[in-house]
């Protein structure tokens, strides 16, 4: 039953090929996505079997073994409904002859995520961590901007490198231990001496830090989410394949404690720097994407702060973080594909107006294909070229803002659990750090604030009306706004599934005197 | 001796049936279309393939050991029959373009196969000589088969090359018997661990040498310096062939030599890891300097053969194993990479890869499937490649050589620049204005690409399938 839940959006994209009919394409990719949604849904309601266990090389102690509960399930759950989320836009977004493919893409990617939640088989883990490259390079190669083909090139270097080096440590991890399989369960019933933790974990961090990223391996992430489609749509994916925190908390971390005790105050500085230097970058950037990429590049610096600090309030505080920040920094890329659209449509409008009196015909159809992507350069994402959208668009620019406030941790907004949790685990831990990284949080708010007061507030430029948010685009806004609400005033059941599992993993720690959390609800 | 020989009819059988059609197919090449020869050589090789599979498990050995026919032998054999069965059918249709479309070009090119067959079964060197050589010359006619003076010069440059190679190989089998008086493979191991063993540093040097000589074969750096002139210069059906078969062959040889003979010499053990680094490194490097899609592939093969060659390193038990699996999937990513090439080829250099801008919409079955080799040879999950690259490098982990199996891993992420750049020109660019119209594809390179998409997924998937049945090579031999 796992196993349907996790290969239905692949099979559902591979059967995207076999229909002829552009229209019911989109439409039985949706209803793809949703029923992979319910089947989450009704695995979280317990009526379904949590584990599947099946030999896949039996010589070499390689099994399918999968597994959902607790965080993976969160986590998976949030990969299902942003799937659908981000599939619905692109049913009204992406162009027609280009449609099928972007969806399969998306699908398959939703495929390669619960896979890598799911999987509790070192080598099946890997299988989907690397697998999942595929389409995420096809979403950024095929559907990009400009210069995609560099992004795409550096970020799979990126990626595969660190999986490469994962891979050694995983192989090492197995013989060195003496482990019969690569089973999750089996080597973590082994501890291995302090000395081969310490490469191995180091092995893990790093491939992990790519994924995450951490300082100084997230220089493929800037690119990576500039270069992507502007609908914001396969940034939206990218959010979530921000399995690196997931990564450290379900193996790294607990596989190699002691190791992870001792190295516990370097990570965190590491952390620490990723989350106020990217905030600080962030808020000197003039692209909308590349704003989003180092904001959320500064949460993820949060993420990593909470799971190195192995405080258990911060782990829960951390993972919460990363679950829910794939629903709102994702919605915010879509709300800044929203604003791109419009954009684009009022440039070209003018441009048209401009033209217009001159007769074109000298310069023929290229000269105007390069004013046009010379444009999208310089504006489209720019941010502030153009003013005072608030005015005719008061939806939009509301929406955008409370999307904003929960990225920048307001309480009453999903973003505060997670944020408030990790500060107040990792300060009993390394209190200089988490004042440091305190400085994500007011970062936010500069960047934030500042890009939203340039985009929607003062005079709107040349008497020009934005369309507010449409028919097709509301439900996009309601569902993730409904979302962020809703777990930021009753944690409870998302907290539900982190904590017994949180508690399992710091037990490994020997730590003194660790109370179990409550947690803040 | 005047015993009668000890001959097993059933273990010579494939190559029988292999030389047999070989024979045949001269003769009647002058009386029947090219086509016809061709079905009668896919034919033999079929009926061969079916004999192999036939006396899987029973692990004869024949002519005093001298001929062996153990599952090693006959798993790399069915290999080697496949590689065969692979380059005839994409010769069908692109061979007249290519003005190789003699019907010699079968006699030779079985020739060739029943000389990579009798190298997978030697037990001991003169049939591993002979193997050897036999294969060799077939090869060497093989590159030079066109009329054109890039694949005169590739054959000539092979020719002579490999002949210093046979040399220096001739020369260490000289030196390995004068230290042991033994020809059978493991009569030399057994002169080695002797008691008492006066000849250590002849026997050693011995190795040394047929290290050298197969090293040329498989194309370990620094040794491969005729790869790339020759793949490119050679008829792109021969350098499919080349790349997959004469190189599998090289390799069951090398492994089966190193591993039985020499597994008590040590003075092979540094050398060969320090080719196999410079190989994993030139080969990638090298790669990603290439602009031609033919050249690049060579490289390619320069740098698996660096990768494959872990296993030689590796304890017997998984190395042989995971030798025979990596081989068996890259003959059908290799071939099947190949293949498209050649589809896409309109001449016998073969396209650029910047040409190959826009192939998605030209030809979206055959981008699909040039995708699926390129990341299958990159190693990337769940294709064949990556189980092949586990299995070869856990093989060497658990041997103790993690320092190459590290370099192993780096250099892999490297040659995935190269391996997704035609991927990328082929999906992400549009075409340029000025396409090569490209030619029709026949139904032999169209069941080439099929049969190898199949293998490429399904050995990815599921590799239980074939490495369940095979991973018992080592030990089966060892007991012996």
């Amino acid at each position: 039953m796992i196993s349907a839940f996790i290969f239905l959006p692949l099979a559902v994209a591979l059967a995207l090929a076999l229909i002829p009919a552009e229209r019911v394409r989109s439409v039985v990719a949706i209803a793809g996505a949703l029923v992979t949604l319910a089947l989450g849904l009704a695995l979280w309601a317990g009526g379904l079997p949590v584990a599947e266990r099946t030999a896949w090389l039996p010589n070499l102690g390689v099994n399918y073994s999968v597994q959902l509960d607790g965080p993976s399930l969160l986590l998976a759950l949030v990969t299902a409904f942003m799937t659908v989320v981000g599939l619905w836009y692109a049913a009204s977004r992406v162009g027609v002859t280009r449609r099928a493919g972007f969806m399969a893409m998306v699908l398959a990617m939703e495929t390669g995520l619960l896979g890598i939640f799911a999987a509790r088989d070192l080598i099946l883990f890997y299988a989907f961590f690397e697998g999942t490259l595929i389409p995420s390079l096809f979403l950024l190669g095929r559907y990009g901007r400009e210069k995609r083909m560099d992004a795409a090139i550096k970020f799979a270097v990126y990626t595969v490198i660190g999986g490469l080096i994962m891979l050694v440590a995983i192989i090492g991890a197995r013989y060195l231990s003496g482990s019969p399989s690569f089973e999750l369960s089996d080597l973590l019933a082994r501890r291995l001496p302090i000395n081969d933790q310490r490469w191995l974990l180091m092995g893990f961090v790093i491939a992990f830090a790519i994924k995450l990223p951490l300082f100084p391996l997230h220089a493929w992430l800037p690119s990576f989410h500039e270069q992507n489609h502007p609908s914001g749509i396969s940034d939206l994916m990218g959010t979530l394949y921000k399995v690196g925190g997931y990564g450290l908390f379900r193996f790294a971390l607990p596989l190699f404690p002691d190791a992870a005790l001792e190295l516990r105050g370097w990570l965190m500085l590491l952390a620490a720097i990723t989350a106020v230097g990217a905030a600080w970058i962030a808020f000197s950037q003039s692209d909308w994407k590349r704003l989003l990429a180092y904001g959320s590049l500064s949460h993820m610096g949060l993420v990593a702060l909470g799971m190195f600090s192995l405080n258990p309030l911060a782990m829960t505080g951390a993972l919460y973080l990363l679950a829910f920040q794939g629903v709102y920094t994702g919605a915010l890329f879509l709300s800044v594909g929203m604003i791109e659209d419009r954009v684009t449509r009022h440039l070209e409008s003018q441009e048209a107006a401009q033209v217009a009196p001159k007769p074109v015909k000298v310069k023929g159809g290229k000269a105007h294909r390069e004013a046009a992507t010379t444009r999208e350069e310089r504006h489209a994402l720019t941010i502030g070229v153009v003013q005072g959208m608030a005015e005719s668009a008061p939806a939009l620019a509301g929406v955008t803002l409370i999307l904003w406030f929960a990225s920048i941790g307001v309480p009453g907004l999903a973003g505060f659990v997670g944020e408030f949790s990790v500060f107040i685990g990792s300060y009993q831990v390394a209190p200089w750090l988490t004042f440091i990284a305190l400085g994500a949080t007011i970062g936010a708010a500069a960047y934030g604030l500042n890009a939203y007061q340039k985009a929607f507030q003062g005079q709107p430029s040349g008497g020009w009306r934005v369309p507010d948010v449409r028919r097709r685009e509301w439900p996009i806004l309601a569902a993730t706004l409904t979302v962020i609400v809703l777990f930021g005033v009753y944690s409870g059941p998302a907290l539900n599934l982190i904590q017994p599992a949180v508690n399992a993993t710091t037990a490994r720690f020997n730590l003194p005197s660790v109370t179990t959390v409550q947690g803040v609800r | 001796m005047l015993n009668p020989p000890d001959i097993s009819l059933a273990a010579l059988l494939p190559t029988l049936l292999t030389l047999l059609t070989a024979a045949v197919v001269t003769i009647i090449g002058f009386f029947v279309r090219r086509r016809t020869v061709a079905w009668i050589s896919l034919i033999g090789l079929a009926v061969a393939t079916v004999a192999d599979v036939s006396i899987w498990n029973r692990n004869i050995v024949t002519f005093g050991g001298s001929f062996r026919a153990d599952n090693f032998a006959v798993g790399f054999s069915v290999v080697l029959l496949v590689a065969g069965i692979l380059a005839i059918l994409s010769s069908l249709d692109s061979i007249d373009q290519s003005e190789t479309g003699f019907p010699e070009f079968y006699a030779i090119l079985l020739y060739a196969v029943t000389g990579t067959m009798i190298l997978a079964h030697a037990g001991d060197l003169i049939v591993l000589l002979i193997g050897f050589e036999v294969m060799s010359l077939a090869a060497y006619v093989l590159a030079a088969f066109q009329s054109r003076v890039t694949s005169e010069e590739a054959g000539m440059k092979y020719f002579l090359l490999g002949s210093l190679s046979s040399a220096v190989m001739v020369y260490g089998i000289s030196l390995c018997f004068g230290a042991t008086g033994s020809f059978q493979l493991a009569g030399i191991a057994a002169a080695a661990a002797a008691p008492g063993f006066a000849n250590p540093v002849l026997l050693g040097a011995g190795a040394l040498f047929m290290l050298v000589g197969f090293g040329f074969k498989v194309a370990w750096a620094p040794f491969h310096q005729w790869t790339p002139d020759v793949y490119t210069g050679a008829p792109t059906v021969v350098t499919q062939y080349m790349s997959v078969g004469i190189k599998a062959a090289a390799f069951a040889g090398l492994i089966r030599l190193f591993g039985t003979a020499f597994g008590g010499v040590s003075s092979w053990v540094v050398p060969t890891q320090i080719l196999l680094a410079l190989t994993m490194l030139v080969g990638n490097l090298a790669a990603l300097q290439q602009r031609s899609l033919k050249r690049m592939l060579a490289y390619s093969s320069v740098a698996q053969a660096g990768y494959i060659g872990l296993a030689v390193l590796a304890n017997q038990q998984a190395g042989w194993s995971s030798a025979l699996f990596y081989l068996a999937g890259y003959t059908l990513m290799n071939a099947g990479a190949f293949a498209v090439l050649m589809a896409l080829s309109t001449s016998e250099d073969g396209p650029d890869i910047e040409s190959l801008a826009g192939l998605a919409r030209r030809r979206p079955g055959l981008a699909a499937a040039l995708t699926l080799f390129m990341l299958s040879l990159a190693g990337l999950p769940p294709l064949v490649g990556f189980v092949g690259k586990y299995l070869v490098f856990s093989a060497a982990a658990q041997g103790g050589y993690y320092g190459l199996v590290v370099l192993a891993a780096i250099t892999s992420a490297i040659s995935l620049v190269y391996y997704l750049r035609p991927v990328m020109f082929a999906y992400f660019r549009e075409p340029s204005s000025i396409q090569p119209i490209l030619p029709r594809i026949g139904l032999g390179l169209q069941a080439v690409v099929i049969i190898s998409v199949i293998g490429t997924l399904v050995l990815g998937v599921v590799p239980n399938v074939v490495y369940g049945a095979v991973q018992s090579v080592g030990q089966v031999i060892a007991a012996r």
